[in-house]
């Protein structure tokens, strides 16, 4: 079939007039996948607020964390293209760079008129070989909530400041036949990776001799020794029953129901911890800094982002995207709609709004998550491609020695010898 | 004389065409993604790294030496063991019970099978709030009487436990229905033939029900000894693996290797490994029922 010369004419003009247009103009549908936490599970309610912003749609998919693990590790080794955005956990961008799953975006982001709003420590956490590589939504530090009724019967009229503290605190509250500390115990990079390193770092732990100079495995020492014997005594002996199996979920339910005085974990659980919506007992309970140790208190620190796959087929999209996604108008509309107090715009900590519902929930907790982002070190897990791997073993090994079927010793020569395995691979 | 005549013939060949879809689909769904997966587990291909040069055995023989698939073994062994006997005794013991012993309540099936329609992730979340001890309503219960029941996820041979009564659970009702079936097919004629010359209901049933089961017993104990070697969501959300690695069964373990840390091929070898073992077990026990049936 031949067309007439007039349509002829028109297709091509068509044809011309579409390639001129840039990607940006055209309208697309971009696929996001996050997993699930406060931050996005408001933004996952805010798709037609993107839509209306920019003309493009998007699907956000939020799911859980390790289905999320599996399903980018599928799409990024598949090269399916599947993907314009994709959550950025700090801890696994090195790894994805080395794979080369993510694309830079440094050029779009020192484009940015508000790239200086941006907290500089989480921003620069994504700068890796000289590029930027996702933009932070998320800085999480670690904190403590207590029950001030429960301390009180038990003798104190404030939190424990140190790891050894906490283990008197345990046994005066135990003495009540009251349980006293949850924390993280499922083994995990993200579980309990994420609080023990609080307790080995406080007590002069550590991963690496020298790191990063030094990755010589180094983690059973007589320092790693007493740290892992308190993390296990304040389980064993001070936590609920079943707390070998506790993740960030049992935590919060354990404090929120009020079966325990204590959690330590991050902000965006303590938050939780003290939302009167969810919490029976968010009343009496005030907040405190992370228990310090001989060697000073080291606040588990994680910062997430939204990045480019490498494979996004509109990354102009994809960028516009996670511009508007982490634009202060879109942090504070879910800092105020969710218990979201681990925003990265510094305008956002200054919004009368977001002040007056934080200084709500506890007055100093705005100022102590500060104090605590201060305090961590950037390096709290090791910034290596081989993280997420020797989180994972080490992980393992912990919780084994916490349940009694390593010894310390075991567990702690044992992760050595795992991370020198992973390491020599 | 020819076995067919007329348009027999014509017909055979028809309904042998009528198989090519069947036998395409095996083919592209089955036996092309095992040649993949054999391929794969020949090299040396990483996640991050992408492939080596190798193409050998060299996964194969680090299976050999690596404690962690060892001990996987022993833990996929345990699951597997234990559950088919759990699942194999109560599916059985249902059916019998209704078939049998009190066919007046025939109609409870449909309340036995409920557990099997239940998705396997929701299986998990069920009774992992059940075994957590701040969240069960077995452990409130017991609380008001001042009874500490034990946490069973936290210690190893609990947490082995926990995922065999779950799976046992959701499981039982598929081994109650073929045994069902199977006893459907046995002629009454035999239970009335021994009542009349004196026999009980124990002596029918251990002396001539439980013979005759002994193929179908065979048949579905395989079949969920083949299946619970494919243990992975109860794993996955009850345990993480844990405590420790107590919970780490081999095919939990093949996917530590492929999506944890990065060894696709070494990931495939293990799955091959699961895939010979569980055809070796199919032809022993295959070999088995047809001397059952034989005789």
């Amino acid at each position: 079939m031949k067309l007439a010369k007039s349509n002829r004419a028109v297709l091509g003009a068509l044809l011309a007039c579409s390639t001129a247009i840039p990607t940006s103009a055209l309208a697309a549908e971009l696929n996001v996948v996050l997993f699930a936490m406060p931050y996005t599970q408001g933004l996952d309610q805010l798709e037609a607020d993107f839509a209306a912003k920019t003309g493009h749609t998007v699907n956000i998919d939020v799911v859980g964390q390790d289905v999320f693990e599996s399903r980018i590790t599928l799409s990024f080794t598949g090269k399916t293209g599947d993907l314009d955005v994709v959550h950025t956990p700090v801890i696994q961008v090195q790894r994805w760079i080395e794979a080369g799953w993510l694309r830079p975006i440094t050029a779009e982001v020192d484009a940015m008129a508000t790239k200086d709003d941006i907290l500089a420590g989480p921003l620069d956490a994504y700068l890796v070989n000289g590029e930027r590589w996702a933009l932070p939504f998320f800085a999480e530090t670690g904190m403590m909530a207590y029950r001030t009724d429960l301390l009180a019967d038990a003798g104190y009229d404030k939190a424990p400041e140190t790891w050894a503290e906490m283990l008197e605190a345990g046994a005066a509250l135990k003495a009540n036949d009251q349980a006293a500390i949850a924390m993280r115990v499922a083994p995990g990079q993200g579980f309990n990776m994420f609080v023990y390193p609080m307790i080995m770092r406080a007590y002069g732990g550590h991963f690496f001799k020298d790191y990063p100079t030094d990755l010589t495995p180094d983690m059973n020492t007589a320092e790693g020794q007493e740290a892992l014997g308190i993390y296990s005594t304040l389980m064993n002996d001070f936590g609920p029953q079943g707390i070998g199996n506790f993740n960030f979920g049992e935590v919060a339910a354990a404090m929120q129901s009020g079966q325990v005085a204590m959690i330590v974990d991050g902000t965006s659980i303590i938050a939780q911890a003290l939302d009167p919506e969810k919490s029976q007992f968010a009343d009496q309970i005030s907040i405190a800094a992370v228990p310090n140790g001989p060697k000073g208190r080291s606040p588990a620190i994680a910062v997430h982002g939204l990045g480019v796959p490498a494979d996004a087929p509109n990354p102009e999209a994809s960028f516009a995207f996670i511009e508007w996604a982490t634009s202060e108008e879109v942090l504070t509309k879910i800092a105020l709609m969710q218990a979201y107090p681990d925003f990265t715009r510094a305008s956002v900590a200054k919004n009368p709004e977001v002040i007056a519902k934080y200084e709500s929930i506890h007055p100093e907790f705005l100022n102590l998550k500060v104090q605590m982002l201060g305090d961590a070190i950037g390096h709290y897990r090791p910034l290596l491609p081989q993280w997420p791997q020797i989180g994972a073993t080490v992980g393992e090994n912990i919780n084994a020695a916490v349940n009694g079927i390593m010894s310390i010793e075991d567990a702690l020569a044992t992760s050595d010898q795992d991370i020198a395995d992973i390491m020599a691979n | 004389m020819p076995q067919y005549q007329g348009v027999q013939p014509v017909f055979q060949r028809n309904y042998n065409k009528m198989l090519y879809p069947a036998v395409a689909a095996v083919g592209v769904f089955a036996i092309v993604p095992l040649m993949g997966m054999l391929a794969l587990s020949f090299t040396d291909f990483h996640l991050i790294k992408g492939w080596g040069k190798g193409f050998g055995l060299d996964n194969f023989l680090r299976m050999a030496e690596d404690r962690r698939f060892i001990a996987s073994i022993g833990v996929m062994l345990m699951l597997s063991v234990f559950g088919v006997i759990f699942q194999v005794a109560l599916g059985t013991l249902i059916a019998v019970g209704l078939e049998k012993i009190v066919p007046r309540w025939r109609f409870m099936r449909g309340i036995y099978v409920v557990p099997f329609v239940v998705p396997a992730v929701a299986v998990a979340l069920i009774w992992l709030s059940l075994f957590t001890p701040t969240l069960s309503p077995i452990n409130a219960f017991f609380d008001v009487f001042g009874i500490e029941v034990p946490a069973f996820l936290t210690s190893q041979y609990g947490a082995i436990a926990a995922i065999v009564i779950a799976d046992t659970w959701a499981s039982y009702p598929f081994v109650m229905l073929l045994i069902l079936a199977a006893l459907q097919g046995i002629s009454g004629d035999l239970d009335e033939a021994a009542s009349i010359d004196g026999a009980t209901k124990m002596q029918i049933f251990w002396r001539i029900t439980l013979p005759l089961l002994k193929p179908a017993l065979l048949m579905v104990a395989l079949f969920r000894f083949i299946e619970t070697l494919k243990h992975f969501p109860l794993i996955f959300v009850m345990t993480n693996g844990g405590p420790g690695r107590s919970t780490q069964a081999t095919n939990y373990y093949a996917y530590i290797q492929t999506f944890q840390s990065s060894n696709v091929s070494y990931g495939a070898a293990i799955a091959v490994f699961l895939f010979l073992f569980a055809a070796i077990i199919s032809f022993y026990v295959a070999k088995a029922n047809a001397r059952l049936t034989d005789a």
